[in-house]
């Protein structure tokens, strides 16, 4: 332990401990501007300055270390006039003229450190230089006139995202922050995860959908799970007058840190698929326009039970819902089918494997984040689960090595020590092969190489996606268990859509074939039915559909009951790794439209059916393939 | 303009103060042998605001700067960008709505365009009220407390650069 004085106050501090740690542990405020929580300081800015006692001059807290006995002031005259004085060359360097900024206001933390500092106005004017604002990215603009130089997105692009698109050319006042090699961000290796946007302490990195639309004192917020992946990654919804503003990740969330990538962030403001708004029953030929009583009578005259009825359900639901739709058809009309629209291909033989072993076997992702090599296996984190590609791409500039073993072309490969030919249904050649060599080695150059790697990184990780889940049989998987057990490797699998894991354990994880069914109940919530699952509902001569969106699925049904879609309803999500989180509900609905769980207990109503709402007991009664925990 | 924003409460702060000149009253400028407190308003465009300026410095004991215009430069020291001659090229010939006769105009009576300043670059400042406009809660505030011979305090609430 280390003592020192802060402003009088005596504390304690971990070795290591910076001073401006230190005095947040005292509850005594540095202000900062470079500086971030998630990211290594940096000592940029010179905001944060201190005097300390014995030093020659005034030294920046963020990167100075604790050191016994050391005595701190914060609160000297000679600190006061640096800060205003840092703040005056910031504002004259460049345009930062409060009164035209999308962020002035409350969301400018160069304007609040301002205005901590009691500054009316800044001594100094600009040198008037102007630089050009590149507009080129869909949902990203970036104003090199409102840069302060500070270099957090740059840090955050590489040390968080691990993706390295930002940087800076140039030096001194014409510094400029650039994508690539100074080409348009728009056109470069930008993966619009937005995490640039949310860290930038200025208006230099706006995103445009939310630009000008609400600032932080006038909008609501809405913490909770993202739904468009099982990585289930912690954000914050903003809304305004029932209206979706902006999306952002949640700093303080143990599992993505803030961190989102462009599906979770992006991507949900631009969805523009036209909203079912009313239920539709098909009469002489055509859907029209019909009240829930006559949506519901039309429904239970057609849809039957028993044999020939299949029901599905998406995966992006809540586990709640998932529950109440197993108990309405597998258990109150005993349908012949009532399954997952994933029909379990992320999930089902790891959870047999579960079962058969009678334990998890699975870790968390957190494992990614000490981890000295990473073996991918069938799994392409660039375009889905893409936060679980940040926690593995960003490793590798600690020295950790990525090997990827896929059939196809796989994107992580550019970022891969060495990449492996893996034929699909060859995954127990391929782990035998991998066993031996680690065991005996091999003459296979790449092989060999990735054997000798895993065998002595520390703390491996063997990550693995829907499409190994799917080919893999019981002795691939007893394969890969061996190699785990050999290379004490974290064992970590990515599953499907947001709810992928809750499925399995409530066992809606059959294949659907389409087998003469003569009725099928589809609640597809706000998911984008697949050409698959259209094309195989077409032989079926009774289709109800529950949906958010009109789609070709729905246009072809004979029912159409409308739903809420994900920012509309609140409800639990098991994540990939066991993670029990919940999402909140954002907006309301529009009126007439209920939530899956309304709907429902309605359909069951009408049909007399008693529902069985307890969903915790059926999560947990199966062995999951990585342990259960509330997040 | 923006001290109107203080509408009926403008009678109290009359009612406090020896009104010598404004830019709406006969007298346009302050007293020869000087005044206590003297407001700008807008940034330092042109030659004949610099007078204004020095003037205003030299007559009144308190100086205050009203407004983001006299406090920063404003909206008008964007043009500072891109040069005068530029603006007014843009202004007066290149600009959609003229016709083709567009032309700068070039009486010398006309002052003289300067690069845009705020006021305190030009003559040293005793007040600063940013804003744009400042609140007229504000203005008001500041009007009355220096009436009363005291210095208002910009800060916390009050301060405001938007």
């Amino acid at each position: 332990m280390i003592k020192l004085t802060i402003d009088g106050k005596t504390i304690d501090v971990q070795e290591g401990t910076t001073v401006l740690e230190a005095a947040e542990e005292a509850g005594i405020y540095v202000p900062t501007l470079c500086h971030h929580p998630q990211l290594t300081p940096y000592g940029g800015c010179r905001l944060c300055m201190v005097d300390i006692e014995g030093a020659r001059t005034l030294q920046p807290s963020c990167t100075l270390p604790a050191t016994d006995g050391m005595v701190v002031n914060t609160q000297t005259e000679k600190v006061l006039n640096a800060r205003k004085f840092v703040l005056t060359l910031i504002f004259s360097e460049r345009n930062h003229f409060c009164m035209y900024c999308q962020v002035s206001g409350g969301d400018c933390e160069l304007q609040n450190r301002a205005y901590d500092e009691d500054m009316t106005h800044w001594d100094l004017q600009p040198n008037w230089q102007p630089f050009e604002v590149d507009a080129s990215h869909p949902y990203i603009v970036l104003d090199n006139n409102r840069c302060i130089l500070c270099r957090r997105c740059v840090r955050a692009c590489g040390e968080l995202v691990g993706n390295f698109t930002l940087g800076f050319e140039e030096r001194g006042a014409n510094s400029l922050l650039v994508a690539d090699y100074d080409i348009p961000l728009g056109e470069s290796t930008c993966i619009s995860c937005g995490t640039c946007v949310q860290i930038c302490p200025t208006g230099a990195l706006i995103d445009r959908q939310s630009a000008y639309q609400g600032k932080e004192t006038e909008v609501e917020h809405h913490v909770g799970v993202c739904t468009e992946c099982s990585v289930g990654c912690q954000r914050d919804v903003l809304t305004r007058d029932n209206r979706l503003i902006r999306i952002e990740g949640e700093w303080d969330a143990d599992l993505n840190n803030g961190l989102l990538c462009d599906q979770g962030r992006f991507l949900p403001l631009e969805d523009d698929r036209p909203r079912l708004l009313t239920p539709l029953v098909r009469k002489d030929g055509s859907l029209k326009a019909a009240t829930w009583d006559e949506a519901l009578k039309a429904m239970a005259k057609g849809l039957g039970g028993g044999k020939g009825l299949a029901a599905l359900v998406s995966t992006r639901l809540p586990v709640e819902d998932l529950a109440l739709f197993k108990s309405l058809f597998a258990d109150g009309l005993d349908a012949e089918l009532v399954t997952s629209l994933e029909e379990g291909k992320a999930t089902a033989s790891l959870a047999k494997m579960a079962e058969k072993l009678g334990k998890p076997f699975e870790a968390s992702l957190d494992a990614l984040k000490d981890t000295g090599a990473v073996l991918s296996l069938e799994l392409d984190l660039v375009d889905e689960h893409q936060v679980a590609g940040f926690f593995v791409k960003r490793q590798l500039q600690n020295g950790t090595r990525l090997f990827v073993a896929d059939s196809n072309e796989n994107r992580l490969s550019r970022n891969a020590k060495v990449t492996l030919g893996l034929k699909t249904g060859g995954e127990v050649q391929f782990l035998s092969d991998l066993l031996d060599a680690i065991e005996n080695g091999s003459e296979d150059k790449a092989l060999n190489e990735t054997a000798q790697v895993l065998k002595e990184a520390e703390n491996p990780c063997i990550i693995y996606g829907e499409v190994f889940a799917a080919n893999a049989n019981e002795k691939a998987l007893e394969t890969l268990l061996t190699l785990a057990d050999k290379l004490g490797a974290a064992l970590i699998g990515v599953k499907g859509d947001a709810n992928s894991m809750a499925a399995a354990q409530l066992g809606l994880e059959a294949p659907f074939k389409s087998n003469g069914f003569k009725s099928a109940f589809v609640l597809l919530g706000d998911e984008d039915p697949s050409q698959k699952l259209v094309k195989a509902l077409e032989d079926v001569p009774f289709v109800v559909a529950q949906a958010a969106y009109s789609s070709q699925l729905t246009g072809n049904a004979d029912v159409v009951l409308p739903v809420t879609m994900w920012a509309e309803q609140s409800g639990t999500y098991l994540n990939l790794d066991g993670r029990l989180q919940q999402a909140v509900k954002s907006l309301d609905a529009p009126d007439g439209v209920l939530t899956s769980q309304e709907t429902l207990l309605k359909v069951a109503e009408s049909l007399s059916i008693e529902l069985d709402p307890d969903w915790k007991t059926s999560l947990i009664a199966r062995v999951p393939t990585v342990e259960i925990r509330e997040a | 303009m923006s001290i109107l924003d203080i509408d009926e409460r403008i009678l109290q702060v009359v009612e406090l103060v020896d009104l010598r000149a404004t830019p709406i009253t006969d007298l346009k400028e302050p007293d020869v042998d000087g005044v206590t407190v003297g407001i700008l308003e807008g940034g330092i465009n042109n030659t004949y605001n610099e007078e204004v300026a020095l003037r205003m410095r030299e007559r009144c004991k308190i100086l205050v700067a009203l407004g983001d215009c006299a406090v920063f430069g404003g909206v008008p020291a964007m043009r500072n960008f891109c040069g005068a001659d530029a603006a007014l090229k843009r202004a007066y010939v290149d600009a959609e709505s003229n016709d083709s006769e567009g032309f700068i105009p070039s009486n010398p009576e006309l002052a003289k365009m300067t690069r845009v300043r705020a006021v305190s670059e030009v003559v040293p400042v005793d007040l600063h009220i940013p804003g744009c406009p400042p609140d007229a809660d504000i203005i008001f505030y500041a009007l009355v407390e220096l009436a009363q011979g005291r210095i208002p305090e910009i800060k916390d609430e009050k301060l405001s650069w938007q």
